[in-house]
């Protein structure tokens, strides 16, 4: 059945081309839902960036001389280890949180109670510097470093002695890190190109596996999954499946400049299953963090700041993502956490509870007679729908009243193009536009021309808006030559004019250039 | 053979006694409507020519008898509960308007003194000669429904037109209009054949348009062509005076034109056109009016004081008071009857009817695709003069539902400035394309606008997917097509290009369905910067034909790739048609030089054409068969009319087969100008009380007229219409007289008679269960009726004992 069309319908302007993409996806939203914080003023660059496997899972940052360990609630230095004597290089948290290892560039390893900022242990024995040092999950007595020696040392943490020095790169070794699955696996990355798998059980130094990147290793990464490893050096991230023999599974080009550092990064959402939430994030010195899901393999999100990146770390609950610069400032991202959400749950509960024990109605107040209404309907609750009111603007209500020049005379003092532009078609299609612009006084053609003078050369209004112009300018000549403020206004108009014919004509030559190119390479 | 699409305007409807009917006088029927469902419950089918008056005799509720007057010269007297004809009265001249006072005014009681009923007609004297400089056509004549004959010699009045009489509700007052005087008979207290009603005569400076009775005072109103409202108090007491009454002939008539029998008379003003209707209120404090504006006033009588009811979208035409003071309903033009509920005059429901063609500016008059069919479910979508497309059903005859393309207030008086200039419909239904234009005022603001619709999965109504602004530039859009099988469709235009367009469903999560379904552009081309004026897609979907004015292009709608290009018409093609899975095309092409062409597109050469005007063109999906609508040459309608046969037949359908230049079958038939035609498939439906053997047909042919009443029919079995066929043959012989225009080329065609339901048995006694025994129990009627008709239906029956 026809639906009585008795209620008025207000105008609408025109709809605006929505991108063939969507803006967002419900993960590049979860990206940017992590907010940005600044921590600026450390020294130098940040070389690393790793987070407690602890809740609530501070991070330590390295830059320059000194190892800070920061609140990830508060973004603020909690503790600070300066015993170093040269630029330390990479730190590394044992697994119950409560140690931690640094390593510097003089060669020397030390191993700190995180509380009370005291050297436990120093481990000497590389000559050269240590560049990376990494705990193995779950077990608390080794860890492994590597460094421009190019050895990599497996450490009784304990009797401070190196079990196992495995020899095999040629070059640098700069990263590493321990599978997730087993403490006595890990891979090396080396600036000879190689990426080699170690099982500390085996004697000898000998690779169990060995791929090459192509290009000096920069960050190595074990995937949750265990059998995946993502590799960063040059411009690329290379992901290997090292269970199927180590053979590339994907390479990511997104960088422009050499990636610095990768990380594991997880899309906190319960709804998304297992295995799919998971993804690595990159970041290099062209400024750029990338996400990028193995799953898919697709770069999901992608983030710019203002100067090179050095390190990315992200806390095991999702919380934080930290990012370092090679100019010291630290972008720290940060998430609201359930915990949060629970804490202010509880508080406004009992704030309620306080408050009903408070207010207790009487029927003598009038308020008691009222009570109830501003009830918000609970879940099981019907609810019966009041017709819902079809809000009316000034010019709507002018239109509906046929009173077609105050309702154009209201839109242009409304300062909404779209609006306005709605009104005149509306008013077109009524055969009243011209009528209207008749009648207009002084001041308000004044109006008029101002909203003409900005808006004629935009594309999107020009059709209509151009022979508007030329059709204002011919009936109200008169009027126009009689005022000096309108005779301003028709200056303006000119040179807004003029110079949207300049950029016409550039744009013109822009294109003679260009179309025979196409049409060769159309040929072609 | 299903007919249906009449018009529910052309005469005004009437409420049953108990106002859960509404009678609608429906071309040569009368169709019965619940109040409360607005769906159709029965019709009254006798007539063999258009109804124009349905009175129905007050009472008690349960009374259920109407008279009804039509073009053909009769009255008839029906019990509508059953339905059933009891009475026949032949007048033997078109009735345009029938009144019935003294059934009007003396309720039930009466009954006992037996007096004879009296009808006053308004009916057209055809014996008038034509070459008398005031022809006066139309004749108010008094005529005896109890003795069934007329009263003899006795004419009241003679107009040039004839007339719509009004009648009072108290039944003591009958009037018309006639240019700008109004007659105001005065019925008798007790009527009979000799006695004379008395005439006064009011008179008004301009033409009046309609007039309404108070129901118990002397006061008239009239509405004229300018809008305004004059209203009469008092009239006609010193001629209808009984002769006790006092009359003071010296008090002043303020208003009152000359010398005219009426105490005062007051104007009202506020309709800017033409008042159309005019009706108290029962209890005579209100008059409700309206006209082209859409706008129902309602004046407080005293006062003068209004009230309205905005935007009903169309232009009014009826008010019609039902016995219930809460029900009454308008009539407007785009063929809609709404329900008021009363004092609020809130629209409670609407009877919708197939929408009526209305006018199109200028240059989009010629516009072929007028009309999208549905192929499966068998609905056609016409565009609506309020920027909507109605879908009405065909096999159902009713309005399914609207959508409105255009989110704007229509305007009934203003000039048209937004035009819906084309729809399409894909194979399967589920996608529809919209192109509105907006024309400029005095070269500004003009716009065009392509739309692209997605049919909801749960409640089948059409959604706006896309909206494309300007998608040809500023040029015009001659035809959008879609692809069969895939989301694509192709829009060409005047400005010398067309464009593919992709629907991209993109599904994104599997938890969530985010469909995110929108139109883009895949291709343009060009053909030598010709305007492309007509687009199709082969039954596969594996060539795309564009008309680039008078050769058509073949194209690969995936690569953009021309194949082809053949032909070269005489005047630029308007259709493009590809004939089933054959390998022909056929196209149309119109002035200057018509002419309907088939292409073989294996051989890239003409096949076969002809030169005729071709108003629509339909393939069938299967066969190798399309059905051409042709008007047929002037030429050719000069010869025939002298014949009777002509009958104002101005088309004739033609069956082809794409091989064969000789049609399969044809049918002759009237307003085929405006018209369209396609092939549907044969619903199961409708087959099973339709066909008495086996032989279903798989596809139906359904033709529009320029009315939108349409016919749907089986082409090849010509069952249905054997009967009628028959007959014609019969005819057609008699005239074997210089045959010109197409007969000459194909000889005689068996006649195909519009009007013919008479030769059929009626259909609806045979099987009345169907139904009497439909609506709710407090609807039936009595038992006693239902009892004879239901037994009756048992009986064999050998025709309409009528006459």
């Amino acid at each position: 059945m026809a639906e009585p069309n008795s209620t008025f319908k207000p105008i609408k302007p025109k709809l605006k081309p929505k991108p063939r993409t969507p803006k967002q996806t419900p993960e590049s939203k979860y990206w940017s839902s992590f907010k940005n914080h600044q921590i600026p003023d450390l020294i130098s660059s940040i070389t690393s960036l790793t987070f407690s496997p602890s809740p609530p899972h501070p991070f330590a940052a390295t830059h320059s001389t000194s190892l800070k360990i920061f609140n990830p609630q508060t973004l603020s230095p909690s503790s600070t280890i300066s015993s170093f004597s040269d630029v330390v290089s990479s730190a590394s948290f044992r697994c119950d949180g409560l140690l931690i290892a640094a390593s510097d560039l003089s060669g020397l390893i030390q191993v700190f109670d995180v509380k009370t900022r005291t050297p436990l242990r120093k481990l000497r024995s590389h000559t050269r510097p240590v560049r990376f040092l990494k705990y193995p999950l779950h077990d608390k007595l080794h860890l492994v470093s590597g460094g421009d020696d190019a050895v990599v040392k497996y450490w009784d943490v304990a009797s401070e002695t190196p079990l196992l020095e495995l020899l095999g790169h040629k070059d640098y070794v700069r990263c590493g890190d321990f599978s997730p699955v087993s403490h006595e696996m890990c891979v090396t990355g080396s600036y000879d190109h190689t990426v080699k798998l170690w099982d500390v059980r085996v004697t000898g130094s000998k690779t169990v596996m060995e791929v090459n990147h192509g290009k000096p290793v920069e960050s190595v990464v074990f995937l949750p999954s265990g059998g995946l490893v993502a590799t960063a050096g040059g411009n690329s991230v290379k992901i290997w499946d090292f269970i199927g023999g180590g053979k590339m599974v994907y390479s990511m080009e997104g960088h422009t400049k050499t990636v610095t550092s990768v990380c594991v990064g997880r899309v906190g959402k319960e709804n998304v299953e297992e295995g799919r939430e998971h993804r690595v994030l990159s970041v290099g010195l062209d400024g750029y963090m990338k996400v990028f899901d193995y799953g898919r393999m697709k770069v999901t999100h992608s983030m710019r700041f203002p100067a090179p990146l050095m390190s990315i770390g992200f806390s095991p609950d999702c919380g934080v993502r930290v990012i370092g610069s090679s100019n010291g400032v630290m972008y720290v991202g940060k998430r609201k956490t359930k915990e949060e959400n629970v804490d202010t749950g509880l508080r406004s509960f009992w704030s309620l509870g306080v408050e009903e024990e408070r207010r207790v109605m009487r029927p003598s107040y009038f308020r008691y007679f009222h009570r109830g209404q501003g009830d918000k309907p609970k879940e099981g609750d019907y609810l019966v729908m009041r017709p819902k009111k079809v809000k009316l603007a000034e010019h709507d209500k002018l239109l509906k009243k046929f009173r077609h020049k105050e309702a154009l005379v209201s839109v242009l003092g409304n300062k909404n193009p779209e609006n306005v532009v709605a009104v005149m078609e509306e008013l077109v299609a009524r055969r009243k536009l011209l009528k209207c612009v008749e009648n207009l006084d002084n001041e308000e053609l004044g109006l008029l021309l101002m909203f003409l003078q900005k808006y004629s050369t935009v594309p999107r209004f020009s059709g209509l808006l151009m022979g508007l112009t030329k059709k204002v300018l011919e009936m109200r000549v008169e009027d126009i030559r009689g005022s000096e403020a309108l005779k301003g206004q028709i200056r303006n108009l000119k040179r807004s004019v003029e110079e949207e014919i300049r950029i016409q004509h550039s744009l013109q030559e822009l294109q003679g250039i260009i179309s025979p190119l196409l049409r060769i390479a159309g040929r072609g | 053979m299903i007919r249906g699409g009449s018009s529910y305007i052309s005469s005004p409807p009437a409420f049953s006694n108990d106002a859960k009917r509404l009678l609608v006088c429906t071309a040569n029927t009368v169709s019965i409507f619940s109040t409360s469902t607005a769906l159709q419950v029965a019709s009254l089918e006798g007539h063999t020519a258009a109804v124009t008056s349905v009175i129905v005799v007050p009472g008690t509720k349960v009374l259920c008898y109407c008279w009804t007057a039509s073009l053909d010269g009769t009255i008839r007297y029906w019990d509508f509960s059953v339905p059933e004809l009891l009475k026949t009265l032949d007048v033997k001249m078109p009735i345009f308007s029938m009144v019935i006072p003294s059934i009007v005014g003396q309720p039930a009681e009466s009954n006992e003194k037996l007096t004879d009923v009296f009808a006053y007609l308004s009916i057209e004297d055809k014996k008038v000669q034509e070459n008398r400089p005031k022809a006066m056509h139309g004749q108010i004549r008094k005529c005896n429904l109890t003795a069934s004959r007329m009263v003899g010699g006795l004419i009241l009045k003679e107009t040039p037109q004839p007339e719509f009489i009004t009648v009072s509700s108290s039944g003591k007052f009958f009037g018309i209009r006639n240019k700008r005087k109004l007659h105001v008979w005065s019925v008798p207290a007790i009527d009979s054949g000799r006695s004379l009603a008395k005439k006064i005569t009011l008179h008004h400076s301009k033409t009046l348009s309609v007039l309404a009775f108070h129901p118990t005072e002397r006061i008239v109103a009239a509405g004229d062509v300018t809008g305004r409202i004059l209203v009469w108090r008092g009239f006609g007491y010193r001629t209808f005076s009984t002769g006790d009454e006092l009359v003071n002939k010296e008090e002043e008539h303020p208003g009152v034109r000359g010398n005219d029998d009426a105490d005062s008379c007051s104007t009202w003003h506020w309709h800017s056109a033409e008042v159309k209707v005019l009706s108290f209120s029962s209890d005579g404090a209100y008059l409700y009016s309206g006209g082209k504006e859409g706008v129902l006033v309602v004046w407080q009588l005293d006062t003068g004081k209004k009230k309205f009811l905005p935007r009903i979208g169309s232009p009014l035409l009826c008010f019609t008071d039902s016995p219930d003071p809460t029900l009454s309903s308008i009539s407007c033009a785009d063929n809609l009857i709404h329900m008021l509920e009363m004092p609020s005059m809130d629209i409670l429901k609407t009877i919708s009817g197939i929408k009526l063609p209305h006018s199109f500016p200028g240059r989009y008059e010629g516009l072929s695709s007028g009309f999208a069919f549905d192929y499966t479910s068998g609905l056609v979508a016409l565009r609506t003069e309020s920027y909507g497309i109605q879908f009405y059903s065909l096999f159902d005859d009713h309005g399914m539902y609207e959508v409105q393309v255009c989110e704007r207030n229509h305007q009934p008086g203003d000039e048209i400035s937004v035009v819906v200039i084309l729809v399409a419909l894909s194979q399967d239904g589920s996608m529809m394309s919209t192109v509105e234009v907006k024309l400029p005022e005095e070269g500004i603001g003009g716009l065009v606008c392509l739309k692209f619709w997605a049919l909801g999965s749960e409640n089948k109504k059409f959604t706006l997917s896309t909206v494309i602004y300007e998608p040809h530039r500023d040029a015009g859009i001659s035809a959008v097509a879609f692809h069969p099988t895939r989301h694509m469709a192709v829009s060409s235009s005047y400005g010398g290009d067309f464009k593919v367009w992709v629907c991209n469903d993109e599904i994104h999560q599997k938890g969530q369905t985010l469909q995110n379904s929108g139109w883009a552009c895949l291709a343009v081309g060009a053909y030598k910067k010709k305007p492309m004026t007509a687009a199709a897609f082969s039954l596969d979907g594996s060539v795309l034909a564009v008309a680039a004015e008078t050769v058509i292009t073949l194209w690969d709608p995936d690569k953009n790739v021309l194949l082809a290009v053949i032909g070269e018409t005489f005047s630029p093609i308007v259709t493009l048609s590809f004939a089933g899975k054959s390998e022909y095309l056929v196209s149309v092409s119109r002035d200057p030089k018509p002419q309907l062409s088939v292409w073989n597109m294996s051989k890239l050469s003409l096949s076969w054409s002809y030169r005729l005007h071709i108003e629509a063109v339909a393939c069938a999906v299967d066969l190798l068969s399309f059905a051409v609508l042709a008007l047929l040459p002037e030429s050719s309608m000069c010869t025939e009319s002298n014949e009777s046969m002509s009958q104002g037949r101005d088309g004739a359908i033609l069956l082809f087969n794409v091989m064969d230049p000789v049609p399969v079958a044809s049918w002759s038939v009237r307003k085929a100008k405006g018209g369209g035609l396609s092939f549907l498939q044969g619903n199961p439906s409708f087959l099973e009380e339709n066909i008495s053997d086996g032989n279903a047909p798989k596809e139906l042919l359904v033709y529009v007229n320029g009315d939108h009443e349409y016919v749907l029919f089986d082409p090849y079995s010509n069952e249905a219409n054997e009967v009628s066929m028959a007959r014609r043959k019969g005819l057609v012989e008699l005239e074997e007289t210089g045959q010109v225009g197409y007969a000459s080329i194909y000889g005689e065609l068996p006649e195909f008679k519009r009007n013919q339901t008479s030769l059929v048995p009626s259909v609806p006694s045979e099987r009345p269960w169907e139904t009497i025994f439909s609506g709710s129990s407090h609807n039936l009627p009595p038992l006693t009726k239902l009892c004879a008709a239901f037994l009756e239906s048992l009986m064999e029956k050998r025709t309409a004992a009528v006459e």
